[in-house]
């Protein structure tokens, strides 16, 4: 190295590994989100049918709808891929079209969540009521804050994107984005199955439950 | 780097100009260079040492005599509370993160943190948390249920008011501001070494430093999480603790130990880093297995995660689990072991200077293996069937966070003033500070064992006279006293000094790492020429590169000096710009926590501000005059 | 690199001898003294799994330079898979098993999602190393947690 090294800081610099410093923060910020969404897991599955009083998660859980918006979910996952690929290729049309999609997406779920929240509240569903309410709202109202939090980043990288500060020089901006959004969709795949399937099959009687008819 | 021109970035529009001199409170209001916020975080830290140590003495007041009345059982429980939480989180993980931001860029050889801005949005944050904790003295009672905070006795039903709540959402604030600093360092020691540092290069304080921001960075969310549903159940009526839902208070002590045990290891790993820095230095030795004390560090780290139930052992979780966890805690003390011999057999055979660094040092291991012995007696579970909630407890975990963590933390002072500052802590005032401090501290916390080990008990707010327990707590209050004369002792030192300032030179202790490659205090941009690592202790082989040759006898005399850094030619070194982005989202923060306990008006206006400083922070340039951002 | 050369170019490591196979390596028979060749499909499962690795090798060959359409196929299996636990939720037969099969599955759909989408198939091995790390200490120490509260008492 020379005398007076010129150096960028929290930019793609040239450093010890030669990894981008930004994504290094992403992959390790996921790591302790891992164990922000874990604890909430394992509250939720320690006091899985614990409750004292009902609504229970069998009378509440309407799977139909949650299958709906998981697969929103799952396809955002695609969409924002796609997206950076396009980008990474500078088609900055299919760029922008993919991650218009996949912030369509995102509003969609947190649509359909809001539905479910109101329906449960409708039911006599709050987090007051029981163990249950409480273990779920807090975890899928926090899930819910990430992917929030996530439109409005993507947002803001497509308003980037649209005024040209965003391009296939700085993909890494939206790489990032990226790892975040697919990490709230794999926390949303756990929560599918645990707080979902696994849950409102608890309590249910051989006979089956009632929307599906059984026998 | 590419230099294409890119087209004309949107800036959000300013409110305030964006700091330009590097003078002044807004330059330090803004200031994103490590040594500065490092600066901040010991000047901060080190008034909530003296807060907590306030509120330490008052304790020990009211214990002095049987049936005492000085504080009353509310205040009492307030105080215990409050020391307990503003030492942990208020003053050694701080002071640790004063010296993380001070020394591990040093040490690896970079200009700064990875992430400037970051690290300053972790100041803040902690600053805004901490008086936000401590605000509820003011407004209707500080937090009172001991710094575990056990519902039910913490949850609304016995505790009305606002106390734990701002306990909580203190403990919330202040863990976004450590988890920022962890992810921030940790991207710091991989990425930013210096060339030819590979990990088993660095020197044993930053390989500390990432174990505890590992540690950091996955044990606080866990109380994050905790935080939230107490304030839940507070707040919003939840049932997490509430036992007439369903609900299990033992569910607390789980989640608050599977955090509160890797903290432990939080506040510990640095002190332990640092002596592993001061004891080489001035024994004029390598240190000693070096490997090992790494490795040693990493178990200590990972076994750190599986022993929390340790705390719980009189709650019943039946002999499986108690014996699991009395294995578990015992294997702890075969790394703790392996450092505490390497740090002897550094000193075994080594020229050894007994300054006030030193002495702390020695001080440190000593101190800490009693701690560390008497932790042993009560890894043993039923041993701590008897030792649970008394003062030999106390006795312990004193022993091992003021006698390790705090004797470490004076010892990094001593050891690394001359290179914050320019110029050396007198000796002769540092020595007796050491004997005060080493006296009034076994005082103190000596006694405790036995009339622990004779059964009284925590957080009492007293005893009565026939206990026979009097003459043992007037030694410690007495101790108390000594420790604070001693702490004014070291304050009177750094105010003598500084005005007969006694110029240490960039290299006083002729040591071995590279931070003391460089002048003190450092530059703004440290390295003038970011240092090539060819060994361990690279500056002191840089130094006396006979020694490499195996040729120990004549190694007198240097071959290199420190850095010249007079002539530089600064423009070329481009660091980045102040931004007073993170102060603002730091106020949002703390802001929108006042607001969840009050009035949903508080919460959104710190949620703009907190949008406002984040949308201000990633369109504005690290640099005005480059084309690159952020 | 060529991948073969890379895992069987002689410096095997035991995981590697644990969970490849070439010739007499699946299950670390001893050697006989006629030091016979395996005979083909002879692997477990009659050569699926070898089948299903070069398929998949194929898949992820490159680095990082996967197309679209690649990605379409994981999200395929991820939407099937989807359909696939909705389905085997309605069926009052499967019930009983219901619990494992979500794990399994939400476990491969997690598997896909960051091994493929978040690349870290392809990355740099410090991400793989990063994000396995947290999640083996949070999983071993959630069950570990978990046990606890299920076995409260255990043994008194």
């Amino acid at each position: 190295m020379s005398t007076n090294v010129t150096i960028q800081h929290g930019e793609e610099i040239n450093n010890s590994t030669g990894v981008s410093a930004k994504k290094l923060l992403m992959w390790t910020f996921l790591g302790s989100d891992v164990m922000f969404f874990g604890t909430f897991i394992a509250t939720f599955m320690a006091y899985r049918n614990k409750s004292l009083v009902g609504p229970y998660p069998e009378d509440t859980l309407n799977i139909p709808i949650t299958s709906v918006s998981t697969f929103v979910l799952l396809m955002s996952s695609l969409g924002i891929v796609l997206a950076l690929h396009y980008l990474k290729e500078a088609r900055m049309g299919l760029a922008k079209f993919w991650l218009l999609m996949v912030i369509i997406m995102g509003i969609g779920f947190i649509g359909f969540q809001i539905y479910e929240f109101s329906h449960f509240a409708n039911m006599g569903m709050t987090p007051q009521v029981n163990l249950f309410g409480s273990t779920f709202f807090t975890l899928t109202s926090l899930h819910g804050a990430h992917v929030s939090l996530g439109i409005l980043w993507l947002i803001f990288l497509l308003i980037n994107e649209y005024r040209g500060n965003l391009n296939s020089e700085n993909a890494i901006d939206l790489e990032i984005a990226g790892l975040y959004w697919h990490f709230v969709d794999i926390v949303w795949i756990v929560i599918f199955a645990l707080l979902y399937l696994i849950t409102a099959n608890d309590g249910v009687p051989p006979g089956g439950i009632p929307w599906i008819g059984g026998h | 780097m590419s230099t294409i021109s890119k087209p004309k970035q949107f800036q959000l529009p300013r409110i305030f100009p964006r700091p330009k001199s590097h003078k002044g409170l807004w330059y330090w209001l803004a200031t994103v260079d490590h040594k500065k916020i490092g600066t901040m975080y010991g000047l901060v830290a080190f008034f909530w040492f003296l807060v907590g140590g306030i509120e330490a003495l008052l304790i020990r007041l009211q214990l002095g005599q049987a049936e005492s009345s000085i504080l009353s059982p509310e205040v009492y429980n307030q105080m215990f509370t409050m020391h307990g939480t503003t030492m942990v989180f208020l003053v050694v993980m701080p002071l640790s993160a004063a010296f993380f931001n001070w020394i591990v860029p040093l040490q690896i050889g970079a200009r700064d943190v990875a992430f400037p801005r970051l690290n300053a949005l972790s100041l803040w944050v902690f600053i805004f948390g901490s008086i936000l904790m401590n605000i509820s003295w003011f407004v209707g009672g500080a937090p009172n249920g001991g710094w575990f905070g056990y519902p039910p006795n913490s949850s609304l039903g016995f505790n009305p008011g606002h106390g734990i709540t701002y306990w909580v959402m203190g403990l919330n604030i202040l863990g976004v501001a450590s988890i920022a600093a962890g992810l921030n360092f940790i991207v710091t020691i991989i990425n930013m070494r210096a060339p030819g540092m590979h990990m088993m290069r660095m020197p044993v304080f930053t390989w500390m430093t990432l174990i505890t921001s590992v540690l950091i960075v996955l044990a606080l969310p866990i109380l994050a999480v905790a935080g939230i549903q107490l304030t839940a159940d507070r707040i919003y009526g939840t049932n997490f603790f509430n036992s007439e839902a369903g609900g299990d208070p033992i569910f607390w002590q789980h989640i608050f130990w599977l955090f509160g045990h890797p903290e432990v290891y939080i506040l510990i790993l640095p002190a332990m880093g640092i002596v592993s820095e001061v004891l080489p230095t001035f024994s004029r030795k390598p240190l000693f297995g070096y490997t090992a004390i790494v490795f040693a560090g990493l178990v200590i780290g990972f076994l750190g995660w599986f022993v929390w139930s340790h705390h719980m052992f009189t709650v019943g979780l039946g002999p499986a689990a108690n014996t699991a966890f009395t294995v578990t805690t015992m294997l702890i003390a075969i790394p703790t072991g392996v450092k505490i011999f390497n740090w002897i057999s550094t000193l075994w055979g080594g020229s050894i200077k007994l300054n006030t660094s030193m002495l702390f040092s020695i001080g440190f291991i000593a101190m800490f293996t009693i701690g560390g012995l008497s932790g042993v007696t009560h890894a043993a579970s039923p041993s701590d069937t008897q030792q649970q909630d008394t003062y030999y407890v106390v006795a312990h975990f004193h022993y091992v966070l003021f006698g390790g963590s705090i004797f470490a933390i004076f010892s990094g002072i001593y050891y690394w003033w001359p290179k914050f500052t320019g110029w050396l802590l007198d000796e002769k005032l540092g020595k007796i500070s050491f004997i005060l401090m080493f006296i009034g501290f076994n005082l103190q916390f000596g006694p405790m064992h036995w009339v622990g080990l004779n059964g009284m008990p925590r957080r009492i707010y007293t005893y009565a006279e026939d206990m026979g327990w009097e003459g043992s707590n007037l030694a410690a209050t007495i101790g108390g006293f000594i420790i604070a004369v001693s702490v004014l002792v070291f304050l009177a030192n750094v105010i003598l000094s500084k005005r007969n300032k006694q110029n240490s030179g960039g290299d006083p202790w002729d040591a071995r790492t590279l931070e003391w490659s460089i002048s003190s205090p450092p530059p703004h941009y440290n390295f003038v020429e970011i240092p090539k690592v060819n060994n361990i202790d690279d500056w002191w082989y840089r130094k006396y590169p006979e020694l490499l040759e195996g040729n120990n006898q004549n190694f007198k005399k240097q071959k290199i000096e420190v850095e010249d850094s007079s002539n530089v030619d600064e423009s070329k070194i481009h660091l980045p710009d102040l931004s007073y982005y993170p102060l603002i989202i730091g106020i949002g923060l703390t802001i929108a926590g006042l607001g969840v306990m009050y009035t949903y008006a508080l919460v959104a206006i710190g949620l703009i501000m907190v949008f406002w400083g984040s949308i201000g922070w990633s369109t504005e340039p690290v640099n005005e005059d480059s084309k690159e951002h952020h | 690199m060529d991948w073969w050369a890379l895992n069987y170019g002689g410096n095997m490591s035991l995981l590697k001898d644990l969970f490849f196979y070439q010739g007499n390596k699946w299950w670390k028979i001893p050697e006989t003294t006629e030091l016979s060749e395996n005979p083909k499909n002879e692997h477990p499962f009659g050569g699926f799994l070898e089948k299903a690795k070069n398929i998949l090798l194929i898949l992820s060959s490159g680095k990082g330079h996967a197309g679209p359409v690649y990605y379409w196929i994981i999200a395929a299996i991820l939407g099937i898979i989807t359909l696939i636990e909705v389905w085997w939720f309605t069926v009052p037969e499967l019930r009983y098993m219901l619990a494992p099969a979500m794990l399994i599955f939400s476990i491969i759909k997690f598997a896909l999602v960051v091994a493929f989408f978040m690349h870290l198939r392809f990355d740099h091995k410090m991400f793989s190393t990063i994000f396995i790390t947290c999640m083996v200490v949070g999983i071993l120490f959630f069950s570990v947690f978990l046990l606890l509260s299920a076995f409260h008492g255990l043994g008194t």
